[in-house]
């Protein structure tokens, strides 16, 4: 999906999201999905609405590559995020629950509504990809079983999906793991990677 | 001679720490402030920290004088038992914050190949109070804005003897002050302490102790309703309600505090804890201790206030100890109690 004008942005691409700058932090160049941690995500550019995001995809579901390079300043070395968004109420998008490869507690014929969010993160090297998702992962949801998150790493690129019912927790663990994840990328090109751990010497701390 | 840098950002303070064999090398720290009239939100608090956090892992080094080669273990916050009356829109409790700083200390760990260790916020608390009185084994009161315990050493635990039944006592404090639009900077609890003193009248607030434990809830309703009824007719001022609040709920701490220590038989008092600053607090516990022929013992703000050196230090216990968090099991939790946690750095 490309740059969505409206206001029911689904975190949209690198130049939305730097329209959104206001109070970001510096260093943070566009990340997808600008994220104020607060909770009461409702301004334009947040991942506000999620009615807007099946009003808008229609059935191109699957494809969001909407991050064009712009998205990476100087700040992130080239970390960029693409959103690609699942509908549930479309058809394609009905294949999403089936690909999590179990018939759960999914309730395909209800009326109950899933919703999905993929954010794919590719970093510089499969070491960065690793250490971001060692430091990421760790916090698991306070309220198990509401909020879904399933991360992935693969070479250099990290994969975060989230599966939830309730729009307002979605949009929550989404906007404050973005804000989390761009602070892991400050960190990280703030301190410099050791020479040692990019050779490849030596695994880190124990996991 | 370990050296560890603590990681604190469970409330509204953010601070960096590092401690040598118990010397503070380095204790930068930064306060979100809110207008009066506010309290601070788990979001708006986590970017707070976030904006600083480098900076002052910055300073902190800078401060001791080190760099990363000299850090032997990240120590950081990993639970804290803040209650927070937040509703779930908002994200239960403070855990942003809490996140931020532990993402950070993760990743610092990582790529300094140094190992993690995860630390019990009040357990910080009470060994910086320890190492910076030189207290061998008091009785502890802890008192801030997210918690009210009494807490005493034994067999390796730190046991809760009395507490809150509702609200921390700063919680208390710090709404009132929200409802009298007291400022918030440097602290709603010392800007009450400051107008206290010149407070005349002594309006009566219920006074309510359960057996060992406290509750601070029906005291706050109170005092709200007192406060808009006596301010209009001018029948007090805010200096008497603010002298009357902390002269009430102070004598409550100093009773549980008592009790904790006729049962234990012990002979020195600890406080800990940002309202521990409060000097009319350390006064009339100084009272009851002279009563007892027990000492008191309490630390400036460095150290009373959350500071990320308590967390260093609690840090260096542990990891003398042989305590090691792995990267997997480094999540924040708000679940586990003070008494949990299995002291074995103390006999």
């Amino acid at each position: 999906m490309q740059a969505p004008q409206d206001d029911a942005g689904a975190g949209g691409t690198g130049d939305r999201a730097e329209a959104q700058g206001g109070s970001r932090n510096p260093g943070d160049s566009g990340s997808a999905g600008s994220s104020e941690g607060k909770g009461s995500l409702s301004g334009p550019g947040h991942l506000s609405d999620p009615r807007g995001l099946e009003g808008r995809s229609g059935c191109d579901g699957q494809g969001a590559h909407g991050g064009p390079e712009s998205q990476s300043g100087p700040a992130r070395e080239g970390a960029v995020g693409e959103v690609a968004v699942a509908t549930p109420q479309c058809e394609q998008a009905a294949h999403a629950p089936g690909s999590r490869g179990d018939a759960g507690p999914m309730a395909r014929g209800s009326r109950s509504r899933l919703l999905e969010f993929t954010l794919i993160v590719p970093f510089q090297s499969p070491l960065e990809a690793d250490m971001a998702h060692r430091s990421l992962a760790p916090d698991t949801q306070r309220q198990p079983g509401v909020v879904q998150k399933e991360f992935t790493v693969n070479g250099s690129t990290l994969t975060i999906r989230w599966t939830a019912e309730d729009p307002v927790l979605f949009r929550i663990s989404i906007n404050s793991f973005l804000d989390r994840l761009s602070l892991v990328v400050r960190n990280i090109q703030r301190l410099g990677l050791p020479a040692s751990l990019k050779q490849g010497r030596g695994k880190g701390p124990e996991s | 001679m370990p050296v560890v840098l603590g990681f604190e950002g469970s409330a509204n303070k953010i601070g960096v720490g590092v401690v040598r064999d118990g010397e503070v090398l380095a204790n930068p720290r930064r306060t979100y402030v809110t207008p009066p009239g506010t309290g601070f939100l788990p979001g708006d608090t986590a970017r707070h920290h976030r904006a600083v956090i480098l900076d002052l892992l910055q300073e902190a080094l800078t401060e001791a004088g080190l760099t990363s080669q000299d850090i032997d273990c990240i120590a950081y916050t990993k639970v804290s038992k803040i209650l927070v009356p937040i509703s779930v829109l908002l994200g239960p409790g403070m855990g942003a914050p809490l996140a931020s700083v532990a993402v950070v200390a993760r990743t610092v760990a990582q790529l300094w190949n140094k190992p993690l260790l995860g630390v019990n916020h009040c357990i910080g608390h009470i060994e910086m109070g320890r190492l910076i009185t030189g207290a061998t084994s008091p009785t502890v009161l802890y008192v801030s804005g997210g918690n009210t315990q009494v807490i005493a050493y034994s067999e390796h635990r730190y046991r809760i003897f009395g507490e809150t039944i509702d609200i921390a006592v700063g919680n208390c404090l710090d709404r009132f002050a929200r409802v009298l639009k007291i400022s918030n900077d440097p602290s709603p609890g010392y800007n009450i302490e400051q107008m206290a003193k010149q407070g005349k009248k002594l309006v009566e607030l219920p006074y309510t102790v359960k057996g060992m434990d406290v509750s601070f809830s029906g005291i706050l309703s109170f005092i709200e309703d007192v406060a808009e009824r006596m301010l209009s007719t001018g029948e007090c001022t805010p200096e008497d309600l603010c002298f009357s609040l902390q002269e009430t709920v102070f004598a409550m701490l100093v009773e549980i505090t008592e009790r904790a220590m006729a049962h234990c038989g012990s002979q020195e008092a600890l406080i800990v804890g940002g309202v521990g600053c409060n000097v009319r607090l350390q006064e009339m516990m100084e009272t009851m201790c002279q009563e007892r022929g027990a000492q008191l013992f309490a630390t400036d703000e460095r150290f009373c206030i959350d500071n990320g050196a308590m967390i260093a230090q609690a840090g260096w216990e542990m990891f003398q100890a042989g305590h090691r968090t792995p990267l997997s099991e480094s999540g924040i939790t708000q679940r586990y109690r003070t008494d949990e946690v299995e002291v074995t750095w103390r006999d």
